[in-house]
C-alpha cells in the first residue's frame, strides 16, 4: 500500500458516517410477517395491463388475454404477448454481465466443445443465484448479433429453489418451439427480437431487460443454459449438445 | 479484510434452515458496513437506513438461492446497493454527497503536539477536499476500497461494475489525487 493509500484509509476512519442503528430487531419483526407477493408478479400484471390497453386501442376483441401463450422450463418462462415491453437494445459493453470469471469458475462451467474456449467469461451473483456468461466474438462462422453486439452468448444460470431465472416475452413475430436436446427439455425462440427480463426483485428487472436474438434455452438438471446469437436452430442445438 | 468467513458460513447455514436468531447475528455483524455503503450511494441517512433494513429482509428471503460456501459479504452488499440505488432513483436525488470528517475523530491514544495535530488536520482536509473533487465514479471507487475497506470483489458487488472497471477507476482516481496533492510515493 502506498503512502497515499494509507492516508486514505486513515481518512476513512475519520469520516462522518451517520450512526448505524441496530436494525436486527426490526428485520426479525419483518421476517415474522408473511412475505409479500413478489413484486415481480405485480410488474407482469402491470405489463399485462399495458398490453391489454394497447390491444384495446388496436380494436382487438376485449376478451383476448394479454399473455397469449405460455411456455415453461424450470427456470425459464416464455410468454407470448401482444406487445413487447419497451426495453433497450444493449451492446456488448453494456450487457452488464458482471465481473470476469476466475479460471476455477470457467473450469467448472459447461463449455460447448465445438466452440472451444470462450473469448471472455463473466460471472454475476444475482439474487436468484449465479449467472455465468461465456462470450464468443463474431467470426467467420458466427455473424455479429445486432442485439448483443457479440457473436454468441452462452448464459448458465445456477441456483437453488424453483426460481424463474429468465423470463422472455415474444410477440407474434417470433416462433417458439418446444424440443429436446439429448435428454433435456428445451425451447427454441426464433424470428423477431424478443424481450429478456431477468427475474429478480424490483429494479433488477428493468436494469437487465434487453432485446435478444434467436435463442435456445436448455434445462440441464439444475442449470439453465441459454444460447443466443444469429444462429440457426440446427447450429444452436449442435452447440447445446456439445456442452461438457 | 475478509472477516471471519467461517463464522458467516455457519450463520448462513443456520439461517437457511430458518434460524432467524442466527440471521440476526449476521445482521448485527454486517449492518454498519451495509449502512455506510448505502449512505455513500443514497446520500441520505434516512434512505440508507430504509435500504439496509429492506435489503436484510430481502437477503433472508433469497438465502435459499445463495450458493453455500461463497462469501456472504459481497452477495449482501449487492442487495444493499441495489436497494440503495432504487431509493436514490425514486427520490430523484441528483446532488452529490459531500463527504466530511467527523467533528471529533478517534484519536489513536497518543495525543500529538498541537502543531502536529494542526498539520495532520490540514493534510487530512486537503486530501478530503481532493477526494470530493473527483468525478463521482472515481470517488465511489476510492470510498469503497479505502473508506469502507471493501475488497475488489465486494466493490464489484456494491457498485455493479466489472472488475476491470473497478481497477481502472481506482487507479485513475489515485493518479488524480497524487497530481492534486503532489504526493510522490
Amino acid at each position: 500500500m502506498t503512502e497515499l493509500e494509507r492516508a486514505l484509509v486513515l481518512l476513512g476512519e475519520e469520516l462522518a458516517f451517520p450512526a448505524a442503528p441496530d436494525v436486527s430487531e426490526r428485520v426479525l419483526a419483518r421476517l415474522a410477517e408473511p412475505p409479500p407477493r413478489r413484486r415481480r408478479r405485480a410488474l407482469v400484471a402491470a405489463l399485462a395491463v399495458l398490453a391489454v390497453a394497447v390491444g384495446a386501442a388496436l380494436a382487438v376483441p376485449q376478451a383476448r388475454t394479454a399473455i397469449l401463450e405460455l411456455f415453461r422450463l424450470r427456470g425459464a418462462t416464455v410468454e407470448r404477448v401482444d406487445t413487447l415491453p419497451p426495453v433497450p437494445m444493449r451492446t456488448a459493453a453494456a450487457l452488464d454481465l458482471g465481473r470476469e470469471a476466475s479460471s476455477e469458475e470457467l473450469e467448472a462451467a459447461l463449455v460447448p466443445a465445438i466452440l472451444g474456449e470462450p473469448d471472455a467469461a463473466y460471472v454475476s451473483n444475482e439474487l436468484y443465484g449465479t449467472r455465468l456468461t461465456l462470450v464468443y466474438g463474431p467470426g467467420a462462422r458466427v455473424p455479429e448479433s445486432p442485439y448483443t453486439g457479440v457473436g454468441i452468448l452462452v448464459g448458465e444460470f445456477a441456483g437453488e429453489g424453483a426460481v424463474r431465472f429468465v423470463e422472455k416475452m415474444v410477440d407474434a413475430g417470433s416462433r417458439v418451439e418446444v424440443l429436446q436436446v439429448g435428454p433435456y427439455p428445451a425451447l427454441w425462440i426464433e424470428g423477431g427480437p424478443h424481450a429478456v427480463l431477468f427475474d429478480g426483485e424490483t429494479r433488477v428487472f428493468e436494469d437487465h431487460g434487453r432485446l435478444a436474438g434467436n435463442t435456445l434455452l436448455v434445462e440441464r438438471n439444475d442449470v439453465l443454459v441459454r444460447i443466443e446469437g444469429e444462429l440457426t436452430r440446427e447450429r444452436a442445438i449442435e452447440i447445446a449438445e456439445s456442452l461438457e | 479484510m475478509e472477516d471471519r468467513p467461517l463464522a458467516d458460513d455457519d450463520l448462513v447455514a443456520r439461517a437457511r434452515q430458518g434460524d432467524t436468531r442466527a440471521y440476526a447475528l449476521l445482521v448485527e455483524e454486517h449492518q454498519t458496513l451495509a449502512m455506510r455503503t448505502a449512505y455513500l450511494l443514497t446520500g441520505s441517512a434516512a434512505d440508507a437506513e430504509d435500504a439496509v433494513q429492506e435489503a436484510f429482509v430481502k437477503a433472508y428471503r433469497a438465502l435459499g438461492r445463495f450458493r453455500p460456501g461463497s462469501p456472504f459479504r459481497p452477495w449482501l452488499l449487492a442487495i444493499v446497493a441495489n436497494e440503495a440505488r432504487n431509493r436514490r432513483r425514486s427520490a430523484g436525488r441528483r446532488e452529490r454527497l459531500a463527504l466530511r470528517a467527523a467533528e471529533d475523530p478517534l484519536s489513536g491514544g497518543a495525543v500529538p503536539s498541537p502543531e502536529a495535530a494542526l498539520l495532520a488536520a490540514e493534510r487530512r482536509d486537503e486530501l478530503l477536499a481532493a477526494v470530493n473533487e473527483l468525478r463521482e465514479e472515481d470517488r465511489l471507487a476510492i470510498a469503497c476500497r479505502y473508506f469502507l475497506g471493501l475488497s475488489e470483489e465486494e466493490t464489484v458487488s456494491a457498485l455493479g461494475w466489472r472488475r476491470g472497471t473497478v481497477k481502472s477507476r481506482t487507479s485513475r482516481a489515485l493518479d488524480r489525487l497524487r497530481e492534486r496533492l503532489e504526493v510522490n510515493v
